[in-house]
């Protein structure tokens, strides 16, 4: 933890500097490398720099898989890319429209990959363009400069496959679940899954989409057949069982609707259950308090028509 | 095509908006109270009050109480309360005509916040006097809105009411209402990216709430109202009978939903 909070103030010294400082990346097997964001929350002490963020070396080129909350981070990426392969960046994919895995972008555009997302993806991000941008830049300040929303080009609907070279990317959209715009990558290579933030790990999994929609993902995404997955968020990916990852986030979410159903038989007020729906989970999550509210907020008024 | 001019122009001020520092800018209320109330006196209202977050968990659906201390029998007795939202691109909310059939009014809903704003009910006596009550509350991004769905399962669903009468009732004493319509409530302030304008305002404009035909409550609705508007108000049911509410959207359609007291 020490260490994250050194390297985070060294990044906070270089920011000043032209060149932005390398992220600082985890070396997996098969040429995959990933930076874990910190656990904030989107708000106040939020610094563009919370999820996980990853790329992919084939022979013929590299694939991103999300660029992070601001063109800095995309930078700093960019710049991580470049010390591993001077191969070029192929293509530039986000897993769901949220600001923290798509204000990095702006950073690939010099290198002209294929952006690629959901088929829902451009809609969502225009949608929420002037909100994110004002949002992020108030949170952020100088740190979110020349950060803009850059659409993908390449669009999944179903699944769709992606080459470099030695290895294939498997794609996959799905139904409306954590967000519209959910997009899984599987390198068949290393038998690992991007699951971006339909996986929740350490995290309290936030609902901007569809509770009922993600509890049927979760169910597919159970019997997928992937060895290794690597989240949306994560302080380190130590945990290879990311099915009972999956379980845990699959327990979390069927508590949070089964006690809001249970508020609204017995006739109380959203309010209410605000401080009480999912309450048995509050240890075994971060920033439980504050994203657990926020779920309830969202979901409650359309439970309320069941 | 004024229509469009207007709300290119929220646009533009809600983008000008952002040089401005992210706490609730107390300025906004000068320029508001004007457009609505012009140069009449405001006196402050000690007798209305809100209950509401600090900070709003969801700028789509936040939840607002409002009380007033006084029946319609008191000699200031507020006849309308105007809700607005200094900071919002449509800041008129709600305003919602009062009986004596309510009580001392008390109503809780869940409204649209852009960002961080004070929230302000004006209360219009009979004779025309002003009285202000504010609450401050920070948020986020309720009116863009994320629109998707199919249009035409949101259309067939839009105007389903529940009307619900804590039960069993007290008659003579306040008991507690809820009345929820399902609707989009959209405020003309969406992007549709297919005409790269914006996709059209469609909402629920009205609620007439009857008891035993006499008149309860009317609510004259806005955008800043949530999505499926929501209700929860006391009445004082003096006699067994049949509460019943009219809605209507700005298309000119009409949806009605009654229920029995007793």
């Amino acid at each position: 933890m020490s260490l994250r909070i050194l390297l985070g103030f060294v990044f906070t010294l270089t920011c000043c500097l032209v060149k932005a400082a390398p992220l600082q990346m985890e070396a997996l097997d098969h040429d995959i490398y990933v930076h874990h964001g910190v656990h904030e929350d989107l708000s106040e002490n939020y610094h563009g720099d919370i999820c996980n963020i990853s790329f992919i070396v084939g022979s013929k080129g590299i694939a991103v898989i999300d660029t992070g909350g601001s063109l800095k981070v995309g930078q700093q990426l960019h710049e991580a890319i470049r010390k591993v392969s001077s191969l070029p960046i192929l293509y530039v994919i986000n897993t769901h429209v949220h600001p923290d895995h798509i204000f990095g972008n702006a950073a690939f555009l010099q290198d002209k990959p294929i952006f690629v997302g959901h088929e829902k993806l451009p809609d969502a991000m225009e949608r929420r363009r002037e909100n994110y941008l004002r949002i992020n830049q108030q949170w952020l300040g100088d740190a979110f400069a020349g950060s803009e929303i850059v659409k993908p080009s390449a669009l999944v609907k179903g699944t769709l496959k992606l080459e470099l070279g030695d290895r294939t990317l498997l794609l996959t959209s799905y139904p409306t679940a954590h967000t519209n715009t959910d997009l899984t990558v599987f390198d068949n290579k290393s038998s690992t899954l991007w699951t971006g933030d339909l996986l929740f790990v350490e995290r309290t999994p936030s609902i901007d989409g569809d509770i009922k929609g993600w509890l049927s993902v979760i169910n597919e995404l159970k019997v997928h057949e992937a060895e290794n997955a690597i989240p949306g968020h994560s302080s380190i990916l130590k945990d290879s069982n990311w099915k009972q990852q999956l379980n845990n986030e699959e327990r979390y979410l069927w508590t949070l609707l089964n006690d809001i159903r249970a508020s609204i038989k017995k006739g109380e007020v959203m309010e209410k259950a605000m401080s009480t729906a999912a309450a048995s989970e509050r240890s075994y999550w971060q920033l439980f308090d504050i994203v657990n509210r926020r779920n309830v907020n969202n979901i409650y008024p359309s439970l309320e028509w069941e | 095509m004024f229509k469009r001019t207007l709300l290119i122009g929220c646009l533009s001020f809600m983008a000008f908006s952002n040089l401005a520092s992210a706490e609730s800018d107390p300025k906004k209320w000068p320029v508001v109270r004007e457009s609505f109330f012009g140069d009449r006196p405001m006196a402050e209202a000690p007798f209305i009050s809100f209950t509401a977050p600090r900070r709003a968990e969801s700028g789509a659906q936040v939840p607002l109480e409002m009380m007033v201390d006084q029946t319609q029998a008191d000699a200031n007795a507020i006849k309308t309360i105007y809700l607005l939202v200094d900071s919002n691109p449509i800041p008129l909310t709600a305003t919602y005509h009062l009986t004596d059939k309510l009580g001392k009014f008390k109503l809780s809903t869940r409204i649209r916040m852009e960002m961080d704003s004070y929230i302000r009910a004006v209360g219009e006596t009979a004779d025309g006097k002003l009285y202000l009550a504010s609450v401050e509350i920070r948020a986020a991004g309720g009116c863009g809105g994320t629109v998707d769905g199919d249009e035409k399962e949101i259309r067939a669903a839009a105007g389903k009411i529940k009307l619900n009468v804590e039960s069993p009732v007290k008659l003579g004493e306040a008991t507690q209402t809820t009345f929820m319509i399902k609707h989009p409530m959209r405020t003309g302030l969406q992007r549709d990216l297919v005409s790269q304008g914006f996709v059209p305002a469609f909402y629920i404009q009205k609620a007439a709430f009857t008891y035993n035909n006499e008149k309860v409550m009317d609510v004259d609705i806005g955008v800043g109202t949530s999505e499926d508007p929501y209700f929860r108000f006391n009445f004082t049911p003096k006699a067994p009978g049949v509460l019943a509410v009219k809605a209507t959207d700005n298309e000119g359609k009409e949806f009605s939903q009654q229920t029995e007291v007793r």
